[in-house]
C-alpha cells in the first residue's frame, strides 16, 4: 500500500467521524458544517487517490467538488436553513 | 490612470489568466482551443461585468507581500487551532469583537472579511457597512492590532486609501 | 527516492495530521463558532500542505496549476461558507459558548 493511498483512507475515516459529529447537531448550524467538510476533506481525499491510483481524471473531480462545495454551501446557508425564522434575511 | 486604459489592461490581464486556466484544465491539449477561445472570451466578459476594472491597479509587490503574509499567517492559524484541539484542556476564551473598518466599501472589505476567517483566532461573523463583527478564540488576544495589519497589507496591494479618522 | 519526493511525503503526512487536528477540534470544541474555527483553519492548512506535497511529486505545470486552483477554490469556499454559517447562527440567536460555561 502506498503512502498516498494510506493517507486517503485515513482522511476518509476522519471524514466519517466528523460527519457523524455534525449530523448530531445540536443546532442546524452544526449540520451545515458538513458542506465545509466535503469541500476540504473531500477534495483532499480525491487528490490523494488521483496519485495513488494513477488516475489524473480524479483531479478534475476534486476541482468540481471544491467548486460545488462553495456553491452548495452558499445555497444551503441562504435558502435551506429556514426552519426557525423564515424571513430574517431581506432580499 | 484613466478608465479606458484601465479597461484595456484589465481585458489583457484577465484574458491571459483565463487562457492559462483553460490550458491547465485541458492539460494543454491543442485540439480544445476552438471551444477554449470562446470560453476565455466569455469568461473575460463575465468578469468585467461582475467586477468592473477600477482606476487603480494592483501593486505586484503588494500582491507578493500579501501572499507571503497570508501563507505564514494561515500556517500560524492552523497550528494554533490544532494546539487548542489537542491540548488536554483546550483553554478557549471565545468572544465577539466589533471593529470599525478603515478600508473603503467594496472588494477590499470583502477580501478582509474572508481573509480574517482563515487567519489565526478570528472568524468573520457579520459585515455591516464599516462594522465588522469577529468571533475570536481568545478574547484577550490583541485582535484589533492584527486586523489593522491585514487592512494595511490589503490597502497596499489594492492601492486603496485607508480612512484613518475611524 | 529523491529529496523532493521525500519532502513531498513529509508534507502529505503533515497535511493529514492537520486534518486529524481539525476533526479533534470539531469533536471537542463547545459551540458552532469555535467548531467553524477548527474547520476553517486546520482543514485548509491540511489541504494546502497536501497540495504542496503533491506539487513536489507532480508531473508538469498543467497538473500543478490545477492543484493550486483546487486549493484556492477550497479556501474561497471555506471562508464564504464559514462566514455565512456564523452570520446565520448569530442572527438565529445561537448563543456562543463562553469560558466558564462548562463543556
Amino acid at each position: 500500500m502506498t503512502l498516498t493511498f494510506a493517507l486517503a483512507i485515513f482522511l476518509l475515516l476522519n471524514l466519517i467521524v466528523a460527519l457523524v459529529r455534525v449530523a448530531r447537531g445540536p443546532t442546524p448550524a452544526d449540520r451545515l458544517l458538513a458542506a465545509l467538510l466535503f469541500g476540504t476533506t473531500g477534495s483532499a481525499i480525491l487528490l490523494l487517490l488521483a496519485e495513488a491510483m494513477g488516475q489524473p481524471s480524479l483531479l478534475d473531480t476534486a476541482l468540481v467538488f471544491a467548486l460545488l462545495a462553495a456553491i452548495t454551501g452558499v445555497a444551503f446557508a441562504r435558502r435551506a436553513w429556514r426552519e426557525e425564522a423564515p424571513d430574517d434575511e431581506p432580499r | 490612470m484613466n478608465i479606458r486604459r484601465a479597461t484595456v489592461r484589465a481585458v489583457l490581464w484577465r484574458g491571459v489568466l483565463f487562457a492559462l486556466l483553460w490550458w491547465a484544465l485541458t492539460d494543454g491539449r491543442p485540439g480544445s482551443w476552438g471551444v477554449g477561445g470562446v470560453s476565455v472570451a466569455l469568461a473575460t466578459a463575465a468578469s468585467l461585468a461582475l467586477l468592473p476594472p477600477v482606476g487603480t491597479c494592483v501593486s505586484r509587490i503588494g500582491l507578493v507581500r500579501f501572499l507571503v503574509f497570508f501563507f505564514v499567517q494561515s500556517l500560524r492559524g492552523g497550528v494554533q487551532v490544532a494546539a487548542f484541539a489537542l491540548r488536554p484542556r483546550p483553554g478557549l476564551r471565545p468572544g465577539f469583537h466589533d471593529i470599525a473598518l478603515r478600508l473603503p466599501a467594496g472588494l477590499g472589505r470583502i477580501l478582509l472579511a474572508n481573509t480574517l476567517s482563515l487567519l489565526p483566532g478570528t472568524l468573520s461573523v457579520e459585515l455591516d457597512g464599516d462594522r465588522l463583527c469577529l468571533h475570536v478564540l481568545d478574547e484577550t488576544a490583541p485582535t484589533e492590532r492584527e486586523v489593522r495589519v491585514v487592512e494595511d497589507r490589503l490597502a497596499h496591494m489594492l492601492g486603496l486609501e485607508l480612512d484613518t479618522t475611524a | 527516492m529523491s529529496l523532493a519526493e521525500l519532502l513531498g511525503d513529509a508534507l502529505l503526512v503533515a497535511g493529514a495530521a492537520f486534518f486529524f487536528a481539525g476533526t479533534v477540534g470539531l469533536l471537542r470544541f463547545p459551540d458552532v463558532y469555535t467548531r467553524l474555527h477548527a474547520l476553517a483553519k486546520a482543514d485548509n492548512l491540511g489541504l494546502g500542505l497536501i497540495v504542496l506535497g503533491l506539487l513536489l511529486h507532480a508531473p508538469g505545470w498543467a497538473t500543478g496549476i490545477k492543484l493550486v486552483l483546487i486549493w484556492l477554490l477550497a479556501l474561497a469556499a471555506s471562508a464564504t461558507v464559514g462566514f455565512l454559517i456564523a452570520r446565520r447562527a448569530r442572527r438565529h440567536g445561537i448563543a456562543p459558548w463562553r469560558a466558564g460555561d462548562g463543556e
